[in-house]
């Protein structure tokens, strides 16, 4: 499926001509974006470093979870709708740039994995479920979103 | 004075060869910022997990200070690195970022983050006995939190914002803003 259309519409939308217009809005939202992205890898972290028995080893595992998924959501929509409006200020650019096409990808495969496999396999009591199903949880789940960001950071360098 | 100080000490670091090596090597400064940036998840990551543990929305159920005591490593080691970097990044353009506004301010962010961070640890470690297991802190450690919170947020746009030349020397400003960025012969040009 071609996006193009999706992006030539981007590109001349009202989110564009305010991205475009105003660098100060437009560094604010990054700032969001930025704030964003530290809440979801902190999120990831702490609760992938925890099913590695890394991080909080005393705090049962269901609990960080639990606790960690809730502001993974917030800031999965606080760096989704950021991104949207960063990406109206170079719409075009971002449609023929392969680092961007990087980042959604891994984005897409980070959001199905958290939402199809992480979240459904963990709402089991984790002491029922395979010590090293939970430990490769964790590694993809560490994999995929420092996959992410680090597409991300280099869009700018590509 | 302090202006011409900063500056001939940047113009001093501009002069090393390896200061020049970082700028222009491509990869080495993408590295770098890189890793800065990224590193941004583990330490504020690490931070904000606290944060909002003081703030009573996150781990209700888990005493406060556990939740301090176990993610003041990785916060660190995310500090330190975020720190050697960052210190990288500023050593690779000196006499830019010595002039950059948004530079200066986020130093002094830096050094308040730095103060509310000692103040709130000293408050936290005094009292943690009373309200350790209570979902919701009191309200003074809810306002160090806060204030962390805030102050970091503009650590992170000020770092941001360097990369705009929106003040630069070179620009037409105000003569408090070639002050303030310490535009040293903007300023001298301007008194002649």
């Amino acid at each position: 499926m071609d996006l193009y259309p999706f992006f030539d519409w981007l590109d001349t939308s009202l989110l564009a001509d305010i991205s475009k217009a105003y660098g100060g809005v437009f560094a604010v939202v990054q700032m969001f974006h930025l704030l964003g992205m530290s809440m979801l890898g902190g999120m990831v972290l702490v609760g992938d470093l925890r099913l590695l028995n890394i991080l909080l080893k005393d705090i049962p595992s269901q609990v960080v979870i639990e606790n960690t998924q809730k502001w993974f959501n917030v800031a999965l929509v606080i760096v989704m709708t950021s991104g949207i409006f960063m990406s109206s200020a170079v719409a075009m650019k971002l449609y023929y740039n392969q680092m961007f096409w990087a980042k959604m990808t891994s984005l897409g495969l980070g959001i199905a994995f958290v939402y199809v496999i992480r979240r459904p396999l963990l709402k089991f009591p984790h002491d029922t479920i395979n010590p090293w199903t939970l430990k490769l949880i964790a590694v993809t789940s560490i994999s995929i979103w420092f996959t992410v960001a680090a597409s991300g950071r280099w869009i700018g360098f590509s | 004075m302090l202006n011409e100080l900063l500056l001939t000490f940047a113009q001093w670091l501009d002069t090393h060869q390896w200061s020049t090596g970082i700028h222009e090597s491509i990869y080495v400064y993408s590295w770098i910022e890189a890793t800065h940036v990224l590193t941004l998840m583990v330490f504020l990551g690490m931070l904000c997990v606290i944060d909002l543990r003081m703030l009573g929305v996150i781990f209700p159920n888990v005493p406060a200070s556990k939740i301090a005591q176990r993610l003041d490593k990785p916060m660190m080691i995310g500090f330190v690195v975020m720190l050697i970097t960052g210190f990288l990044l500023f050593y690779a353009i000196p006499v830019r970022s010595t002039q950059s506004i948004w530079f200066r301010i986020k130093v002094v962010l830096l050094i308040l983050a730095g103060i509310n961070a000692f103040m709130f640890r000293a408050k936290m470690q005094a009292s943690s006995g009373t309200w350790d297991l209570d979902p919701v802190p009191p309200k003074r450690i809810r306002m160090g939190a806060a204030a962390s919170l805030v102050l970091w947020s503009g650590v992170v746009i000020t770092g941001r914002t360097i990369a705009y030349d929106w003040f630069d020397c070179h620009k037409q400003l105000p003569e408090f803003m070639y002050w303030a960025a310490g535009c040293v012969n903007e300023l001298a040009a301007l008194k002649q």
